[in-house]
């Protein structure tokens, strides 16, 4: 009982620790005051210059058109090295290739912006939205190749042979078979991806130029200015973004869940009539 | 004979790290016929089965399907579907996509496709699991589904590698049952790889077996228990008494120090031979009368009859399959007819066997 009541109170602490600077973000994002010493009143005027603020937003779509784009290539060039590294037969070159690939997970993102910066200036690339959307796509591959890899593995090649010896072509086999079964890794390859690309602030800080900004930076430039409450309003309007997208998703994973369930049950009772 | 629709002509699979796993295979498979690849694990079985479906290459031979050369046909214009020994079933698609995938891949009807995997399921007695998960179905219920998906594409060779070997001893046996009668009601021709001596003597028009990548014999299952080649296939197929002898002249061998009658002839005298005596033919005696007299040592029931082993002087071990049961440690008698004696020769093959056989069985 004891343990039961130390363990659950651990438990609250640690949320309460994680949550705590976020809602004070928030708290703070509707003060009437301007800056975060003292909370003197209720206001949305925050929100009202967020809103009003062109740039802001415009920055807030270049993020996740980038974000997007990049996740999609990523995910279709790793998923692809996924296969190609499942497909080495010698298990050496196997292991060789998915270390390199684990390389650059954990490399800092500092030394792969840097390098991005030598690479883009030498072979004279202009810096903007392009380069930040190819140093995006490279460092969103890694992810999705591990993401993605597992599930290539558990394909029982018996499957494979299955598909070929009912007719299938290897393009078939492929589309039919193969990328079913993986999808659960492509997605959460994909969602990995995208929010790495969203969160990314060191790599795109090396390469991005004059004209393009994604949010992390402009925060960051802003930030650096001295502290705006519209910073905390866009945070604010962010966290409750990204809540209603998991609550969302726990529904619709919920709903197809019970709707499976029901239909089971259903064809029990169908069955067991004869 | 009818023409063969499949024949394997010197097949030989050679590994690249040096493993012979086949060699110098050859087949002939008879349409509408039920044959069974038996051998230990390990024996090449399921690779002969890899090379008819055309998963495997054979680095030498000849396959020949329906007349035809067919070493470079890619598996999916083959004219032969297989069950998976762990059924290799999609888990992505419910029953019915599954065993619609082949039709859906030749681009039939969708109501074509629907009435033949109604019937398929309905052959295979489930019918009304069509949108059923794989992940519902028991071990028995999936092997069923295993079965429509392949014959529902109508293939002229059905391909089973250890079907049963994965369910219960009790579903094996209705399994077998009910896979003999759809082969004989289907009319076509299965091969069907085991390693349990006991399902493919009850279920095959023909037994093949192997040992280390080679086809030891191959004939009807009664051939087969009747008249083993060698101590390896007298040994794993059914029980018996194998023992060291002597050919002293046609229809006569010696072996325990004591001469007998028998059915065999065709070797040299005082040839070296094996004798083989199953220990179904050993009837029990008094000691007066029995040609052997050997001493009860242990007895187990096994339901439908009591299996004694026994000893006899020189501490050969007998083993007697009874249905009366007989005393721990007294000494009984054992008679057998001349033609339960089967004599093999050491290193005979399979063709000099049977040439043999016919040759003396004429006289």
């Amino acid at each position: 009982m004891k343990k039961v009541k130390v363990s659950s109170i651990y438990l609250i602490l640690v949320f309460v620790l994680l949550y705590a600077p976020i809602f004070y973000l928030i708290f703070f994002s509707f003060n009437q005051g301007g800056d975060m010493n003292q909370f003197t009143g209720f206001t949305w005027e925050h929100y009202a210059t967020l809103f009003a603020d062109q740039r802001m937003i415009q920055i807030v779509l270049n993020t996740l058109l980038l974000a997007l784009l990049s996740s999609l290539v990523a995910t279709l060039v790793g998923t692809f090295g996924a296969l190609g590294i499942a497909a080495r037969k010698q298990k050496r070159l196997r292991s060789t290739f998915l270390t390199l690939n684990n390389v650059l997970m954990v490399s800092p993102d500092v030394i792969i912006g840097a390098s991005f910066l030598i690479l883009f200036t030498s072979l004279g690339i202009s810096l903007g939205f392009g380069s930040v959307l190819i140093s995006h796509i490279a460092f969103s591959i890694p992810i999705v190749v591990l993401l993605v890899l597992p599930k290539v593995n558990e394909l029982d090649p018996a499957l494979l042979n299955a598909a070929q010896d009912l007719g299938a072509t290897r393009w078939q086999t492929f589309s039919r078979v193969i990328v079913p079964f993986i999808t659960p890794g492509i997605f959460s390859g994909f969602f990995m991806a995208f929010t790495y690309s969203l969160d990314d602030f060191a790599v795109t800080f090396f390469v991005t130029g004059n004209g393009f900004a994604t949010l992390a930076v402009e925060i960051y430039s802003r930030a650096r200015q001295g502290i705006s409450l519209e910073i905390n309003a866009l945070s604010a309007v962010m966290f409750v973004f990204a809540l209603v997208l998991v609550v969302g998703y726990y529904f619709i994973d919920q709903y197809s869940r019970t709707r499976r369930q029901k239909r089971k049950n259903h064809q029990k009772a169908g069955v067991m009539i004869p | 004979m009818e023409k063969p629709i499949i024949e394997l002509k010197q097949i030989t699979k050679r590994y690249d790290d040096g493993f012979t796993a086949l060699e110098n295979i050859n087949m002939t498979i008879e349409p509408g016929k039920f044959y069974s690849l038996l051998g230990p694990s390990g024996s090449g079985k399921t690779t002969i089965l890899r090379i008819i479906a055309g998963f495997t290459d054979a680095s030498e031979g000849e396959v020949w399907f329906e007349g035809k050369k067919i070493n470079a046909l890619p598996a999916n214009q083959r004219k032969v579907n297989t069950v998976f020994q762990n059924y290799a079933l999609f888990p992505h698609m419910d029953v019915f996509d599954n065993v619609a995938f082949g039709l859906t891949l030749k681009k039939m009807p969708k109501k074509e496709i629907r009435e033949r995997v109604v019937n398929a399921l309905k052959v295979v007695q489930l019918p009304g699991y069509a949108n059923r998960e794989i992940s519902e179905l028991s071990g028995g219920q999936q092997q069923r589904v295993a079965i429509a998906r392949a014959i529902v594409n109508e293939p002229k060779v059905l391909l089973l590698d250890e079907p049963l070997s994965a369910l219960d001893m009790k579903l094996r046996k209705d399994m077998q049952y009910e896979l003999r009668e759809l082969q004989q009601r289907l009319k076509i021709t299965f091969i069907f790889v085991t390693h349990d001596q006991e399902e493919a003597l009850a279920m095959s028009d023909e037994i093949f077996v192997m040992n280390d990548g080679k086809v030891l014999q191959s004939g009807t299952p009664v051939d087969i228990y009747d008249e083993p080649i060698n101590h390896f296939v007298a040994n794993f197929i059914g029980e018996s008494n194998i023992l060291p002898g002597k050919m002293v002249q046609d229809f006569e061998v010696q072996f325990v120090g004591k001469s007998f009658e028998c059915a065999d002839a065709g070797m040299r005298p005082n040839e070296k031979v094996e004798v083989v005596l199953r220990p179904e033919d050993l009837d029990i005696t008094t000691p007066e009368q029995g040609k052997l007299v050997v001493k009860v040592d242990t007895q187990l029931f096994r339901g439908d009859h009591f299996e004694i082993v026994a000893y006899d002087d020189d501490e050969n071990e007998w083993l007697i399959h009874s249905t009366n049961p007989v005393k721990d440690g007294k000494q009984i008698g054992l008679t057998f007819e001349p033609e339960d004696i089967h004599v093999m020769r050491f290193g005979e093959k399979e063709t000099d066997f049977d040439a043999r056989l016919e040759q003396y069985e004429e006289e």
